[in-house]
This record gives structure tokens, sequence and C-alpha cells, in this order.
């Protein structure tokens, strides 16, 4: 079973788009909203928060919001890869084992 | 014709094993032939002036501060005179929703305007593939030397576009990054090796973006990563002015010389130059009828027309049209969709517009003590507050503070010093005491209001609710 290969359909470019570009436009969303309602700097004195520049906070929150939404990019691209003995499998498959 | 029918025309049995070999097959290298004409002219013209904004802008000034700067260290964004804070978020979403609507308006209107001449895929290919045209030389010089094995001159070649996109490229980062930080002081550290850990990652982040998509990437950000590419034809129907090749005219397509009688001989206008497909920055050919990979940058249309020119035949083969048109149907611009699109345009353009024409650089918010609940005082009853004052203007304000029991009659507010001066863009913690007579009380808990409003301009104010707490009555 090939993982990146889902249907064996789809170009290459287009499976790497589906995961990271996808996921840093939503994630780039995500930042803004969640950054504009919430101030780094104050959320030292909530939680154990370490002490860095608001620059660092965000690009730092940037990325781990980029991790987080590229693992579900990748999961959702996982799975829609057909079962192995679904209804839905293609026939003429060239992956199917 | 229906859009349906538009692609499934592609889906002709004899194409399956293309489109096959096509989804297997490695990626050929495309090789948009230059192009001179009006529609050149004018990307070349949209291209210049919004790659101009792109550099220009940070280096413009306005009073006494860069004219556009995204300040996130302080949390403020500064446009021109405007400073936006992040309460003023709602702004900003409204500009993206008007952003976005607009896209479907001029979709529906003009087909895939954005892509051909606005899009930063677009105009930073564009620019790539200048310089790329000024290194390598033009369409079949860059062939043959894609083909030629590998030597000296091919590298030295190579090399050179590669420095010179990659400068380029870090110029693009730099300038990104000076939309954050301000750009003089980041010319000056850069200079002095002094960038911040953060800095450096996104010039060079930015950097290499613009050097991938641009330069390596090109056609297959619109094939596999724009959303726009894929849903816009949600916005297409029959009326939408689209890049199209008209078939009736031009088919049966053949060579011949100019000076014969083709319509006698059976031949349409088509010469079959392949020009329009050399000219084609997606590498499609526009004659096998509207494609998604399209990005209606009429390059086709410039070639065509040359040729039509030369061969004495009338312009127009490739034009803008729309499906109605290509039909003998008559088109209606002004129809539900686009009426629709543009009705609801305006209403958020109008929201947007009230929302900033009522905004009030002013902010209030209200803090109880949390020690005490009330204190006694004599007969009277006291609360304790502290008062956080925004002032989100860019001058400094005198402010003067009330407060207003509702209901209660005689409440006083006590603070040091009433009015109190908020310098620009700052907030001001101001503790105060809210006394009222016990008699006056009717219930445990009563709500009172602030006031906040600015002495010479009692227009600008902001109100707060808060609790004022007593004895059981």
């Amino acid at each position: 079973m090939q993982i990146w290969d889902t249907t064996g359909t789809i170009p290459r470019p287009q499976r790497v788009a589906a995961i990271l570009w996808l996921s840093f436009l939503m994630a780039g969303i995500a930042t803004g909203i969640f950054f504009s309602l919430i101030d780094p700097m104050e959320l030292k004195y909530c939680v154990d928060f370490p002490e860095v520049n608001r620059t660092a906070a965000y690009s730092v929150g940037f990325l781990l919001f980029w991790l987080l939404t590229g693992t579900s990019s990748m999961l959702a691209v996982f799975f829609t890869h057909p079962c192995a003995d679904g209804p839905e499998a293609p026939h003429d498959s060239p992956d199917r084992n | 014709m229906s859009k349906v029918e538009q692609y499934g025309r592609e889906a002709a049995p004899a194409r399956d094993r293309e489109v096959e070999e096509e989804l297997y097959a490695r990626r050929q290298k495309i090789y948009p032939r230059e192009v001179h004409g009006l529609f050149a002219g004018l990307r070349v013209t949209a291209v210049a002036l919004l790659l101009g904004i792109f550099y220009g802008l940070p280096w413009i000034t306005w009073s006494g501060r860069q004219a556009v700067l995204l300040d996130l260290p302080a949390r403020k964004f500064y446009i021109f005179g405007l400073t936006l804070w992040p309460q003023d978020f709602l702004l900003l979403a409204f500009l993206l929703i008007i952003a976005a609507l607009s896209l479907f308006f001029f979709t529906a209107l003009a087909g895939r305007l954005w892509c051909g001449y606005a899009c930063p895929q677009t105009v930073w290919t564009e620019i790539f593939l200048w310089m790329e045209r000024l290194i390598e030389g033009d369409r079949q010089k860059q062939i043959k030397l894609d083909k030629a094995p590998r030597s000296f001159r091919k590298f030295r070649i190579k090399a050179t576009k590669h420095t010179v996109w990659l400068i380029f490229s870090a110029f693009t980062g730099f300038t990104f990054v000076s939309y954050f930080t301000p750009a003089r002081e980041l010319a000056v550290r850069l200079a002095e090796f002094n960038l911040g850990p953060w800095e450096t990652f996104w010039m060079i982040f930015y950097g290499f973006a613009t050097y991938g998509n641009a330069g390596w990437m090109r056609e297959q950000v619109c094939l596999y990563m724009c959303p726009y590419a894929r849903f816009q034809s949600a916005m297409f129907d029959d009326d939408t002015l689209i890049v199209s090749y008209d078939e009736k005219r031009g088919e049966p397509r053949g060579p011949r010389r100019p000076s014969i009688d083709h319509r006698a001989r059976g031949l349409g206008d088509c010469i079959n130059c392949t020009l329009c497909v050399q000219v084609c920055p997606t590498g499609i050919d526009i004659r096998d009828g509207l494609q998604y990979q399209c990005i209606s940058c009429s390059a086709c249309i410039d070639a065509c027309n040359d040729v039509m020119d030369k061969m004495g035949y009338p312009r127009g083969l490739i034009r803008y049209t729309t499906q109605n048109a290509l039909q003998g149907k008559s088109t209606r611009v002004i129809r539900p969709r686009i009426i629709i699109y543009g009705l609801i345009l305006l209403l958020f353009a109008g929201m947007f517009s009230w929302l900033l024409a009522t905004r009030v650089p002013l902010q209030l918010d209200v803090i109880r003590d949390r020690n005490q609940l009330y204190r006694e005082t004599g007969d009277m009853i006291e609360n304790v507050y502290t008062l956080k004052i925004l002032n989100m203007d860019n001058h400094p304000h005198e402010y003067r503070l009330f407060v207003n029991g509702e209901g209660i009659e005689h409440m006083r507010l006590i603070t040091d010093r009433n009015p109190i001066r908020v310098s620009a863009g700052a907030v001001l913690d101001v503790p105060v005491r809210v006394r009222a007579g016990e008699e006056y009380l009717k219930h445990r808990s009563s709500r009172i209001r602030f006031r906040v409003s600015d002495v010479t301009n009692p227009d600008l104010q902001a109100t707060e609710k808060a609790r004022f707490l007593g004895p059981l009555p």
C-alpha cells in the first residue's frame, strides 16, 4: 500500500499541495484570529508560558498551527485511499493489492 | 453549451490515453513564447503597477511613520492615517469578505480577470520569465539550451539565471518582512548583520517561496494549488466573458499561402501555426475549448491577432467573448447573478464604510476590585474599580470620567485626577472609587454605567457597564 498515492490518479504536485498549501492557508487564518483575540504577552500571567517576544510567539504559534492543520490534511489524504476490498475500490487501480 | 458539456467534451475516449499519460508522465517544462500586443501591454502595465506598489510602499512615510506598517510586535496596524487595533478585528474580517465578494462579482462579469492580470503568481511569474528571457534568450534558445549536453557555457548561463532569480527573491523576502518591521530600520540592521532570528527566518521563507513558485512551479501553482481555479467555474455562466477560439470561423484548420482563397478550398481561418499554444503560460491549446487550466491571460489573443493581420484576415479568431455570443445569441450583462453578487457586495461595502466612519478611537474596560465587595464609610457605600482607558487615536486626549447609577441618586465618582490625559496609542489604568448613599440602594447588586468622554469633543465617548454591590437592603 502506498500512503501517498491515494487513488493512483492524482499527480504528485497536487497531493503535496493538498497537504502543505491548504494547511498553510488555514494556519494563517487560525493564527490571525487566535492572536487578535489573545495577546501572547498576557498568556504568561495565566499559564506557564515561556518569556519570549511577540514576533517569536506569533511565528512559533503559526508553525504549530501549521503542524496541526498539516497533520489533519495528511490524514485526510491518507484516508481517501480506498479500503482494500471496499465496494468503491476501483477494479483497475494499478496499485491495488 | 453548458459547463458540463464543455468539460465533458474532453472526456472523449480518444483522449483517455492522453489524459492518463499526462497524469503519470513527468511534467513537461513549458516555454511560453514572448508576445506583444494590446493585452500583453495591459498585463505589463498591471505587473509594473502592482510590483511598484509592493516594493515601493514600505519606503513611503506618513506623518513621521512608515505609511503601511503591520506592527505585529506592538499589536497595531498603521495604514496611512488610520491605526487599527486588535479590537478592530471585525473591520479586517469585513475587508476580507469584500475582497472575496469582489472576486465573485468580477469573475461572473468578466471571467478570470484576476488570474490573467492581478494574481501575485501571474505577476511574479511574468517578471521571472522576463529575467529568464534576458539571460537565456527567446523560446527557441531556451529549448535548445535545455536540450544541449552539459557544458561550461550551459552551466554559466543557468548559474547566472538562478543567481539573478535568487537576488530578486531575497529582495522580495526583505520587502515582505519590511511590512512588519520598519523598512529603513530593517535595511540598517541587515547591513550590520544584526537581524533577529525570526526576521531572518521569514525573509528566507518568503524569498524561497517566491523563487520556487515563480521560477520553478509556475503554472503548477494555478493547476494544483489554487483553490480559486477549482471553484471559479461555479461563478461562470453563458454570459461570462471568456477567452475563446471561434471554432465556426477557424475550422477546418490548415496551412496555406496568404494569396489563395482559402474559403474556396474549404479551409477555415485558422492556419494551424500553433502560436497560440506556444505563447500559453499553462501549455494548453485554446482551440480545444474552455479549460480550467486557462487563466485568461489572453496571450493567445495577441499572438493570433498578429497572425490574422499578416494573413490579411479580420482579427478576433481568438477573442474575449461569451458562450452566448459564440452561438449567435445576445449577451446579457445585467442578469440576476450579477445583480445578486453586486447587491451583496454593496451591502458589505456599505457596512464596512459605516463601521469605519462610526469607529470611536476610544475604549473603556472596567475591572472590579477583587479584594473587597464593598466598604461602608459612614452612611455611604463604596466600591472600588480600575478603569482601563484605551486611546486608539494618533493624538493625546483629555478625558473626563463619569458614573451613572441607573436609578441610584447622588452617586459619586472619586479619583485623583479628573479630567485625565492619555497619550496617543496608550492604555491607562485609573483606580476609581464610587460612592452612593445606602438609603438609595434598592438591591444588593445594582447596575451602573461608566462613561469616559473627551473634554473638547464630548461626542468622542465610550461607556461600559459594571455592578455596584452593597449590603442587603
